[in-house]
Formats: C-alpha cells, structure tokens, sequence
C-alpha cells in the first residue's frame, strides 16, 4: 500500500487523534520521510517567518495544545529542533504525526535531530518501550531509527526581521501597560500567554541602552560589547545597539545542543558525515549534546563526557558566521525560553509540565519576516562562505525579533487520563 | 496580578497543593507540593548551595512531622539534602562512556581540560532530615522498626508521595530524592529515598525510614545505603525469567540485588 494524498491526510487525522497508524503505514511513512529527508543538507536553509520549537519528548497533548497556540500546519511554519521521543507516554503518536506533516508539508516544517533520536537512547528513555507494547514488535521502532539517521544537524533562518510588528492584542495585565514600550518605538521581545495577551514588550535602543551599549570600535580584541542584562529579567535582554544598522539582522542557527570545539564554521557542519547513529564523540555528537554554561571558553562537563561553552564562544561563532542568534534545545528551563550571554544564544523548551510533574510552563520562539527593510541580503541555500565577514569589518548583528508565546500543559481531561493522584500504598 | 520572569503570572495553574496536613496524638503530619522552581530562585539556590541543583528542583516541597506539644520535629527538603551532596569532586563519578571520550578528546584539545565546576553531579546524598529543634535528639538503638505492625492492613488515613529533586544525568540514568509517608490510626511511617541510577556503572539506593508510635511518642530512624555495579545486577537478574529492563528501573526491586554499604539505627522518645 502507498501512503500518498488521502492516505497521507487520513494517517494525520488519526493520528491527530492520538491514535497510531498501522504497522504497514509506518513503513511507507517512514520510507517517504527518508526520501525527503536525504535531500537535505545537514543544515537546512529556512526562511523567516518561522515558529522555532524545542523538546516535545512524546507529550502528545502538549503538542496539540503547541499547534493551538502557535497555529496550525501548514498556516504556520515550524521548526522542531529535535528530542520529539522519550519520556512522555506518546512518542509514537508525537513523531509519526510530525513526520506526517513533513511528508505532506515538506516546505512547512522543519525537523532536525536531538540527542534521543537514537537507538541507544530510545532503549533506555521509553520509545523503544513504546513501540514494542503498541506493536507488539520493535519493527515500528526500528523504521524510526532509520528515519532518524537522515535527520538534519541544523537549521539556518535566514531572512527574520529585527523588529517586531507589535501584536495587536489586550495586555495580560492592564497595569503592565504603562511600563511597556509604546507602539511607536521598535520591538525587539514580545511575550505573549496562551490566549495571546501581551505579557510583556520590549523596545530596542529603549533609554536602557544608552547607559548600556558602548559600540564596540574594535571588534577585533574584543568581539561584541557585553552590556549590562538590562532587559526583562530571564530574557538577558541586553538593547545593545552597534550602530544605526537597524534593518538587518544576521542568520540564526538552529540546533539541538549547542557548539563544538570541532566546528568553527556553519560550513563545517555541513561537511560531516551524518547518516548514522549519533556517535559517541565527535562533532555530530557535540551538535547534539553540549550545553552553554557561565564559563570563559571550552569546559569539560564534570560528568566526565560533553562539553560546556561560554559567552566568548558563542559571540566568537556568531560574529565570524554572521549569525544573530543561535537558538537551541536540550535543557529543561521553568520560563520556557531563557536568552543568555547578551541575547547571543536562547534555549527554547515546548514540553510544558514536563514529564507530567514538573509544573513548568513551554515556550515557542517565533521569528517574523523581514519586510523588505533593504538591508538584507537574502542567502541560497547552503552554500555561502560565511567566513568572508572575518576579512570585514562588521560589527555584531542586532538580534532578530523575537516573539514568545508561553502555554501551559494541556488540560488534564484532553488527555484522556486521570488526574494523577498519588496511591496510597504499604509501603515498607 | 503578580508577574514573575519574563513576564508571565506567577501564578500559572500549578499541579500538587500548598499543604495538606493530618493530626494524630499530638502529632501533625504536613506535606507541600508545588512546582519546580523559576530560574530567579534556582540562581538564589545555587549561590547557597555552591553547587549547580539538579535539572528538575523542588525547592519548595516539604515533608513535615511535628510534635506539636514539645515543638519537636523532622522535616524533608531539597536544599538541606542537596547542602549533604559532595561539592568537592573527589567523590565524583564518570558516565560509562567516559574513557573512551576523554582519550580522544586529549589528543584533539589538549587545552581544553578544565573539568568545570567539580562537583558530585549524580547529588548522591545520605540526608536523614533536618530535625531543628536539639532536644530530644536521636540516640543509635538497636530497636529496628516494628515491621509486623506496619505489615498489618491497617486504615491509611493519610498518604502521599513528594518529590524533592531529580536528576537525567544529563541522558545518563537518572537520580531523585523523594518522600512518602502513610499514617495509620496508631503510628506512621516515612520512607525518604535517593535512587540513582547511571547508565552501565552504578545503582545506589539510600533509604531513611522515620516510624513514628503515636501512643509512646517513640521514633526511631534508621538509614540504609545500598550500592551495586550495573553489570552485578544486570547478571543477577539475567538468572531469573523477569524483564530485566523493568526491573532495572523499579528501585523496590532492586533494593534486594544491592549490596549493603552503610546502615545505622537511632531513636528517641518525644514524650
């Protein structure tokens, strides 16, 4: 049987139930999805706008509730930067859904790899689990991994706009109003809650920044200027204005864990050799494991395996490839999003209540299109020599604007669950 | 309305409640389950402890026995226990994967070798309670815990199960700290556990047990760690026909095939 058209749109209503598709199915969907998958590079150009999401970890309903808040597919772009398994109870039905609407969808979403999609890991973390109590087989597990293989490493959105337009909504808290910025100045962070009220709004080069930015002169000896945090607290919103450059904003990259000490370059990602189980070392592997930390340089994690980067990293990388903002995954964070190191780097995490206790809020970062502000030169995919710009001399790029929405878990009565009461039980 | 970081309200719809308590014979047993804490708090916390917490921190979750008349009491937090966590490094454990990552890693960075901020990241603890107040303190004893009484189907008339940290390891296994406690019409018991677990090495279950006898106002704690390398358990269980991978993960199975590394008893009468 084939999985193309109605096939392909009945597969997604079924599973938008949260209800999985058979055997014979997934083996055509995965199949298909390998296909497309193959043609892409390891990292994949996209343009603005877009809606970049982090963790899902198998929270089905969570992704429902993602979709609500965010919009649908295909009336809004999205960009997943991977760990779609593990942990919560519908792997399965996450990512087949997901893959689904990549198949049918292909220039709408954008799937890249995170650390659980692979074998090791899912036989520890709960998909391998997963698949073999829906399917009574590890058949269905193992087409996943193949597909996971042919993940892209990264994602480039080339084309967001440096400023934001304001959304045109009520404030969450009508008190807050008078704080914000007014609709005349640039927006650079909006946050919005899951009704879509303004929670808060930030303006670029607002008053804090004139006592903050000092433009750097000299880029060389000392890459950007690090002002002080003077944005919204957990937002690392810094206003810092180098220049009157306003229209443009550079590239972000997209990517699960964080940077490597193997990889100068974006064009070095794009070199590696990636159709294959995440490997224990190595560049692939760093993409997908390494975490930002409060550190000067390369750190060695204390567990002993991965690595750590700090903020001289981060704005080196950014500033030789031309990037504003690098937005990854991988750690849980309460707020759903936290900017660090001056706006340079952002996690991002959609799985709210994360593993069904943790009363965390998520959060998606959505990236606006640049409206023609002139400024910017858009790129072809994949193959520009980023580190041109060493030979210039530019001055770090403003970030692009960015607007957050927060949610919650979805309600408990959407899950078809009981609300988790503790058992009394004898324990000894 | 309050706003909390970034703006959002603090007070989202949160799972678990703000406390819940039971009184028997003078003795009021409190419970508090709220959220993982924000990022301004875990930053707060850090700087206290000197140590980075655990990825998912309860900081705000309590387990409480009170004897109301003498105002004697035991509680269980996540910051006293995480305080007991080694902050050192010398008691610090390597992933599975370790040597082999390293050894490749020394010939391509021989400048990057800097272990940041050592410490020992698995938050193995051996927390017993803070108990605040100095008098009646715990004396050893060689009374264990009455395990008949408590084996008994006696009404529970309170229960619950409060988690005060967990750890992935960072994809690595996992660690958590939790709390449950029943109490029946004549006495209670308390199990606080630390179960860890990192992929391929090590299990180490740490138990304290509080009973409480609500009529003597007796209590006696008594605190067993237990340790095993993975591939002892993984053989011990390839012996009998269980799935080994579910066994592997239920800490009460387990608890059996671990060896007994540390053990003490104590007691004392509130009354």
């Amino acid at each position: 049987m084939s999985i193309g058209g109605s096939d392909l749109d009945q597969a997604i209503l079924q599973l938008r139930a949260c209800r999985p598709i058979p055997e014979s199915q997934v083996r055509e969907l995965c199949y298909k999805a390998r296909e497309l998958l193959i043609e892409e590079g390891n990292v994949v150009g996209v343009d603005a706008p877009v809606t970049i999401c982090g963790d899902i970890h198998g929270q089905f309903h969570d992704l429902m509730e993602l979709f609500r808040v965010g919009g649908d597919v295909p009336d809004t772009n999205y960009l997943f930067m991977g760990d779609f398994v593990d942990r919560g109870f519908y792997s399965l039905e996450s990512f087949l859904l997901l893959l689904c609407l990549k198949v049918r969808y292909p220039d709408r979403i954008t799937l890249i790899r995170g650390n659980h999609e692979s074998r090791q890991i899912t036989t520890v973390y709960g998909f391998y689990d997963e698949c073999l109590r829906k399917y009574g087989s590890a058949n269905v597990w193992r087409y996943c991994c193949e597909v996971f293989d042919y993940l892209a490493l990264g994602a480039l959105v080339s084309g967001a706009a440096t400023t934001l337009e304001p959304s045109d909504a009520p404030f969450a808290d009508l008190n807050s109003q008078a704080s914000m910025p007014g609709l005349d100045q640039e927006i650079e962070i909006e946050t919005l809650n899951a009704s879509g009220e303004v929670m808060f709004r930030f303006a670029r080069n607002s008053e804090q920044s004139s006592s903050a930015a000092e433009p750097s002169q000299n880029p060389s000896s000392s890459p950007l200027p690090t002002p002080a945090r003077t944005g919204a607290p957990g937002t690392g919103a810094s206003s810092s204005s180098y220049g009157s450059m306003g229209s443009s904003t550079g590239a972000v990259l997209c990517v699960h864990g964080g940077l490597s000490p193997l990889i100068d370059t974006i064009d070095k990602i794009r070199l590696l050799d990636r159709k294959q189980e995440v490997p224990h070392e190595g560049a692939m592997c760093d993409l997908l494991w390494s975490d930002p930390d409060e550190i000067d340089g390369w750190g060695l994690s204390p567990r002993g395996a991965g690595f750590l980067f700090g903020a001289d990293i981060v704005k080196c990388f950014n500033y030789k490839n031309d990037l504003s903002l690098i937005a990854r995954a991988h750690q849980l964070v309460m707020e759903g999003f936290k900017e660090m190191f001056d706006s340079t780097i952002v996690t991002v995490w959609s799985a709210p209540n994360y593993c069904y206790r943790c009363g965390n809020v998520a959060a998606i970062l959505e990236l606006g299109e640049d409206g023609g502000n002139g400024g910017f030169v858009s790129r072809a995919n994949g193959d520009v020599n980023r580190a041109q710009v060493l030979g210039e001399k530019v001055q770090g790029r403003e970030g692009p604007g960015r607007r957050y929405r927060v949610f919650d878990a979805a309600p408990q009565d959407s899950r078809g669950m009981p609300a988790k009461k503790p058992v009394a039980d004898y324990f000894l | 309305m309050a706003t909390g970081l970034n703006g959002f309200p603090v007070d989202t719809h949160l799972p678990g409640h703000e406390g819940t308590s039971i009184t028997r014979h003078g003795f009021r047993i409190t419970t508090r389950k709220l959220p993982i804490l924000k990022a301004g708090p875990i930053e707060e916390m850090s700087k206290k402890l000197g140590i980075t917490p655990p990825e998912m921190i309860f900081g705000d979750n309590l387990v409480t026995v009170e004897y109301k008349e003498s105002g004697w009491k035991i509680e269980f937090n996540a910051f006293d226990a995480l305080d007991r966590v080694d902050k050192t490094g010398e008691a610090m454990l390597k992933v599975s994967y370790s040597k082999e990552w390293q050894q490749n890693r020394s010939k391509q960075f021989e400048d990057i070798k800097e272990v940041v901020k050592p410490f020992d990241w698995s938050y193995s603890t051996d927390y017993k309670g803070t108990t605040p107040v100095p008098n009646p303190s715990f004396e050893p004893t060689t009374t264990p815990i009455p395990l008949h009484l408590l084996k008994r189907p006696d009404p529970i008339l309170f229960f619950d199960d409060v988690m005060l940290y967990e750890d992935e390891l960072a994809d690595n296994g996992i660690a958590m700290l939790s709390v449950k406690a029943r109490v029946m019409p004549e006495r209670m018991l308390l199990l606080c556990r630390f179960f860890m677990r990192l992929d391929d090495v090590l299990f180490r279950i740490r138990d304290t047990r509080v009973y409480v006898e609500f009529a003597t106002g007796e209590v006696i704690r008594e605190y067993t760690a237990r340790e095993e390398k993975v591939e002892a358990v993984r053989e011990a269980l390839a012996r009998t026909r269980d799935d080994v991978p579910a066994q592997m993960r239920d800490p009460n199975k387990l608890a059996e095939l671990l060896s007994i590394v540390d053990k003490s008893l104590e007691r004392l009468v509130v009354k």
